[in-house]
């Protein structure tokens, strides 16, 4: 009898499980289901009985011709308040407006309006008087005015907003005041009238427009964000914006649906919908264009992938490309031995073959770079090239005291994309060549930055995009003495530290753009800080449908799919 | 059994504070915060600075594991910091994927293990016994990841090799676990119906003159089955805390997962939050496990007769 | 109660790692094992184990011949440079991703190196991983096991102990070691350890309870012999032929774990290769270059496969009941 009993008991354990696995399933089809509902309701052409299972909902709205962008994403957003976190922009710039934005125009990155139609910049550069559209309404309904600009910006510095991103408007004057708990709001920000807005900064500043135009300077509404308290970014009904596209619904995990604003200022958007869907796998990303199931895959975030497009001649017609504002770089820490002896770093830039890497890693989508300001970005010159030449590298070590070799660690994270890994282990190489010995330290991310952040990792490759287009934003980045430590780059050249202030407070713009060069100069060529490696192509692979998609200027992942539109 | 039960239930309780003490003071001497984590290369001393205090990350470890037990016995488990919702609802997200992959894959490891493991007894140390557990035993033999990548391999176009959209998504990373978990079914199977193959009333049964099959499969696969319904209790409830390898490898975002994300974005909430469920998970199948085992046991031998 | 108290042990003892992919030795000991308590009564006394080992050697050929190819496979990777002429660690760009040929037997990896030299000196790295941490987690399982068997006040607290260790999911707490410690090879050692000891521990400590009841333990004890004499001289004796057992089920194990971390990125660091490392290393060009996932994988299957079956027989020869 008790046979039976636990035959029973092994039995409804089993059945239980069965039946929590059933509802498991319902719930995700609901969810999905639900939205497809949704985003039918929102669009004029409907596919008849498209809720259901997602693969075959996402199959069969493609073959109805539902005109939504289907775009993978590799890891799940922590939220799309673009104030609390600094890294997922892409629901951010297709949701929200920004003051002004960053265009290119005539094929140069270009500040044009945006929620302000025009703006007016004292003579001293320290008052910004910004003219706001008066046609701009929330997803809510409620009206676009001054208010939510200053109160996007005291939302900002508020101390219990714990924001990440505060430097982004600390140069405003009382900003850091608010901040330290020291005011309650920001006294350089100003609602002059409804549709006027004055910001007054401590000193001058010269990226400020810049500045304005990243995701993070987005621009909330006042009523429905304070509601919203810590739900603002996480649940979508209460996530507002101005945006060309409204937040729908967010499945954990599964996908996040934006839908077309139809009341967008600058007109609707051609599509119906955006759905950022979580494919973590590089491999999985390739089958599910193949198959139809997305439509623009980024191919630069998905390395693994890049040899197979570019390398079948099907997909030549599909490919976007378009220069990255960024480098490639390694950092050498001045407080470790050997890279304390400038001869030794400059005997290690030389020891590298930049070009072979790039060509047979990265089937040369890129070129050479001799400068930390990349082409494209406001301040790029054309620099002095790095030599390859182990012979004079190898002359370099023995003057340096290092005749009989040393050796030198290579930090990287255990995070890092494949391609860091082999790149490292073909430095190794090259630098054992000159009779550098190298190890690799693979550290996991967290403790890796930790230790970074306190100036104690060794050599290590590194990678900047541009935020805002001004030199600024690369040199201030890595340079100042602060900066430098964080980054564990470590120099000491009191020069640049001071010149890294000078430049930022300059109004005259020629002046000021020659003080970046003097510095990149110093930096790269002199005090070789850094070696710098490359600027990728920005590499993307659109469906045959997807008309009028471009790389953003600077070259970034997340871009906005507002001009994009879909031709079947 | 009542008490007995009492008193298991009671022991867990230091393990649970055990558990979730190892995790503080572990991670009090492992570098790196969530903050620097989620900032990346955009790191802002300042702010990081900043918000450390007001996030309490400063506080001594001590401080930290003293807050979290009084707000854990207040049921708050707290928020993550990675994904900035509360620990509760992220692993309520998470379980349902890994609760579908446990009992695909116990299920496919029945399937595979306890044919394998009667036809290999039954045909003892033939070379159908040898070929049989070199299958069960193959998916023990190699590392999860790479069964996984031979089938994401073998598989590509044909089935989904990655994710967790449908249910056709399952059936890899069930079978990499499934398989695995055959090869101890298989052995218990094996052994266990060998055991009784040999037992007095089986040898009476052949003696009698009844044929072998139906002999195994009437009197000897009854009896030896029981340890084996054991067993699979016990591995239903280790599946269901969740396979970091398997889950990582085919991006189901299920418990192994968010563990290992967790601790790798230094998410000490969610970090306890998940080890707290898994252990309790394992520690439940454990008990209804016990109980299986003690109702079995003696039944088995006194029908065994020994 | 007995039975209660039996099961509790079983169970605890299957409590295994919660985050698993691999079910551990001690599982799987179990699963083919049976009750303890009748193995108590049939423990064969240490010195005939020599016999019953060569016994399983003409009885069981599978075990015979594993126990070969793990002695070949030895051999090799311990003469790796006798065998290859290449270096595993020399990177060579232009000769990437090449196809198995006369040169390179099994081919070559993304950095241009040969796989057939990898692997030899990779097994280095794999065996080690294999026979350390797995001696020194049941060294100290066997000292906390009799200990915790023989000195009933000890015995709580550190049965509590293992069952945080064995609650804990093992790769999690393998991780947050490697974090703590850095990886290293040594460390790997180290984390290893650290998860592996409970399980030892359990069996340990269920067998010395059975054992400290025995006729001989007793009258050990009424002669006035000291209870470390006792535990090292005639309990541990007796535990040794399941303990050798249970060693060879351990390394596979631990050679599975170090894969894992490995994949994990916290296991063994480049250059340096473990086969575990070559495997997941072989993750993005699979498709495109099958050799670096095939030839690694079977490396691997070969070595644990010829321990399990090793191990299999071990049991068999000292498990009375299969020896009928």
């Amino acid at each position: 009898m008790k046979k039976y009993v636990s035959l029973l008991l092994a039995g409804a354990m089993t059945a239980g499980m069965l039946s929590g696995c059933g509802s498991a399933f319902e719930d995700s089809t609901s969810t999905t289901g639900a939205a497809a509902d949704a985003t039918k309701a929102a669009q004029t052409e409907t596919s008849p009985g498209a809720a259901g299972e997602e693969t075959s909902a996402a199959k069969e709205g493609a073959a109805a011709g539902r005109n939504v962008i289907r775009i993978p994403e590799k890891k799940e957003f922590p939220t799309v308040d673009c104030q609390k976190n600094t890294e997922f922009y892409v629901v951010p710039l297709n949701i929200y407006d920004r003051l002004v934005e960053c265009e290119v125009v005539d094929g140069v990155a270009t500040i044009v309006p945006g929620l302000a139609k025009k703006w007016d910049i004292s003579e001293d550069g320290l008052v910004y008087t910004f003219h706001l559209r008066d046609d701009v309404k929330f997803h809510n309904g409620s009206d676009f005015t001054a208010d939510d600009v200053v109160y996007t910006i005291e939302r900002m510095m508020d101390p219990d907003t714990s924001a990440l991103n505060t430097d982004f408007f600390s140069m405003i004057k009382g900003a850091n005041d608010m901040l330290n708990g020291q005011a309650d709001h920001v006294e350089g920000a100003v609602a002059v009238d409804d549709y006027t807005v004055e910001l007054t900064l401590d000193v001058p500043f010269g990226p400020f427009l810049a500045n304005l135009a990243t995701p993070s300077c987005s621009i909330y509404d006042r009523e429905s964000t304070e509601a919203a308290g810590d739900q603002f970014g996480i649940d979508p009904a209460v996530t507002v914006g101005t945006g060309p596209f409204k937040m729908e619904s967010w499945v954990l995990n599964d996908k996040i649906t934006l839908v077309r604003n139809d009341d967008y200022f600058k007109g609707p958007a051609k599509v119906d919908g955006v759905e950022l869907i979580q494919v973590p796998d590089e491999n999985t990303q390739k089958l599910m264009y193949e198959n139809g199931e997305l439509d623009i895959v980024d191919l630069s975030s998905s390395t693994s992938q890049l040899a197979y497009f570019m390398g079948n001649d099907k997909y030549k017609d599909n490919l976007v490309t378009g220069p990255e504002a960024g480098n490639y770089f390694y950092a050498f820490n001045q407080s470790i031995k050997p890279m304390d002896d400038v001869r030794v770093r400059k005997a290690i830039s030389m020891a590298i073959d930049r070009q072979t890497i790039l060509d047979q890693m990265y089937n040369g989508a890129g070129h050479v770079v001799n400068s930390m300001l990349p082409d494209g970005v406001l301040g790029s010159y054309e620099a002095q090239e790095i030599p390859y030449d182990p012979e004079g590298a190898k002359a370099l070590l023995a003057e340096a005291g290092y005749g009989d070799g040393c050796d030198l660690e290579i930090y990287q994270k255990t995070t890092d994309a494949a391609d860091a890994l082999a790149m490292n282990q073909v430095v190794q190489s090259m630098l054992s060549q000159v009779g550098i010995n190298v190890t690799i330290k693979q550290m996991d991310e967290a403790a890796f930055l930790a230790e970074r952040k306190e100036g104690n990792i060794g050599m290590t490759r590194a990678v900047w995009w541009a935020d805002f287009n001004d030199p600024d934003n690369f040199l201030y980045t890595f340079f100042t003495e602060k900066n430098a430590k964080a980054r564990s780059i470590n120099h000491t050249n009191t020069d640049v530290f001071q010149w890294l202030e000078d430049a930022r407070a300059m109004v005259d713009e020629e002046e000021r753009m020659a003080l970046y060069q003097k510095i990149d100069t110093t930096m790269v060529q002199e005090e070789v800080a850094v070696l710098p490696l490359y600027q990728m192509d920005h590499v993307v692979v659109v469906q045959d449908w997807i008309k009028d998609f471009h790389i953003p200027w600077n070259g970034w992942t997340d871009t906005s799919y507002y001009t994009v539109s879909i031709e079947r | 059994m009542l008490k007995y039960i009492i008193k298991r239930i009671l022991i867990t309780i230091p393990v649970l504070v055990g558990v979730v003490f190892l995790i503080f003071v572990m991670l009090s001497v492992v570098p790196g915060d969530p903050l620097t984590v989620m900032m990346g290369e955009k790191v802002k001393v300042d702010v990081i600075e900043r918000l450390s205090k007001t996030m309490h990350l400063n506080d001594p470890w001590y401080v930290q594991f003293a807050w979290y037990l009084w707000n854990a016995l207040h049921g708050d488990f707290g928020t993550s910091y990675k994904l900035m919702r509360s620990v509760s609802s992220v692993i309520a997200n998470a379980f349902p994927k890994t609760l579908m992959l446990a009992v695909t894959a116990a299920a496919l490891s029945w399937v595979i293990g306890i044919p394998a493991g009667v036809i290999s007894a039954v045909k003892k140390n033939s070379i159908i016994d040898h070929l049989f557990m070199g299958f069960a035993l193959c998916g023990v033999s190699l590392p999860a990841f790479s069964v996984g990548m031979f089938l994401q391999n073998i598989f590509n176009g044909i089935l989904p090799v990655s994710g967790f959209a449908s249910p056709m998504h399952l059936i890899l990373p069930a079978l990499v676990l499934g398989w695995n978990a055959a090869g101890t079914i298989a052995r218990l199977t094996r052994s266990s119906l060998l055991e009784v193959l040999e037992d007095d009333y089986i040898r009476t049964a052949r003696a009698k003159g009844l044929a072998p099959v139906p002999v195994i499969v009437k009197h000897a696969l009854k009896n030896s089955l029981l340890p084996v319904i054991t067993m699979m209790a016990i591995q239903i409830s280790s599946l269901l805390s969740g396979a970091v390898i398997t889950e990582t490898l085919f991006s189901i975002p299920g418990i192994g997962r968010l563990a290992v994300d967790a601790i790798n974005g230094r998410d000490m909430p969610l970090l306890q939050g998940t080890v707290i469920f898994t252990t309790t998970v394992i520690i439940v199948g454990n008990l209804i496990a016990d109980i299986l085992y003690c109702v079995v046991d003696p039944r088995i031998r006194v029908e065994g007769g020994k | 109660m007995a039975t209660f108290e039996q099961a509790v042990s079983l169970a605890a003892r299957l409590a295994v790692d919660s985050v698993k992919d691999q079910y551990s030795p001690e599982e799987r000991l179990e699963a083919i094992g049976q009750v303890e308590e009748e193995e108590m009564e049939y423990m064969p006394r240490p010195d005939t184990l020599r016999a019953k080992l060569l016994m399983m050697c003409q009885e069981n050929k599978v075990a015979a011949a594993s126990a070969v190819v793990l002695a070949v496979m030895a051999l090799a990777i311990i003469f790796a440079d006798k065998l290859t002429s290449f270096d595993p660690n020399t990177v060579n760009l232009m000769e990437r991703l090449l196809p198995p040929s006369r040169t390179h037997w099994c081919g070559t990896d993304d950095l241009g190196r040969d796989i057939f030299t990898r692997i030899l000196y990779g097994g280095r790295v794999s065996l080690l991983v294999g026979i350390i941490p797995t001696s020194i987690s049941m060294f100290i399982g066997i000292i906390m096991g009799m200990v915790s068997g023989y000195i009933r006040h000890l015995d709580a607290v550190i049965m509590r102990l293992a069952d945080i260790v064995l609650a804990f999911p093992s790769i999690v707490l393998a991780m947050v070691v490697m974090y703590t410690l850095g990886a290293t090879t040594s460390n790997i050692f180290i984390a290893l350890s650290m998860i592996g000891w409970a399980g030892t521990a359990r069996i340990v400590r269920s067998q010395t309870l059975s054992l400290r009841e025995q006729e001989f333990v007793e009258a050990a004890r009424g002669m006035g012999v000291k209870k470390w004499t006792i535990m090292f001289r005639h309990i541990l004796p007796n535990c040794l032929p399941s303990l050798i057992v249970l060693f060879t089920l351990n390394i596979p194990d631990a050679i599975l774990s170090e894969a894992n971390l490995s994949f994990l990125g916290v296991g063994t660091q480049p250059p340096d290769s473990s086969w575990g490392l070559m495997v997941s290393q072989a993750r993005t060009y699979a498709v495109s270059s099958p050799w670096m996932l095939i030839f690694p994988s079977l490396a691997i299957l070969i070595m644990v496969l010829a321990l399990n079956f090793l191990g299999d027989g071990l049991r068999d020869a000292v498990d009375p009941h299969m020896k009928r």
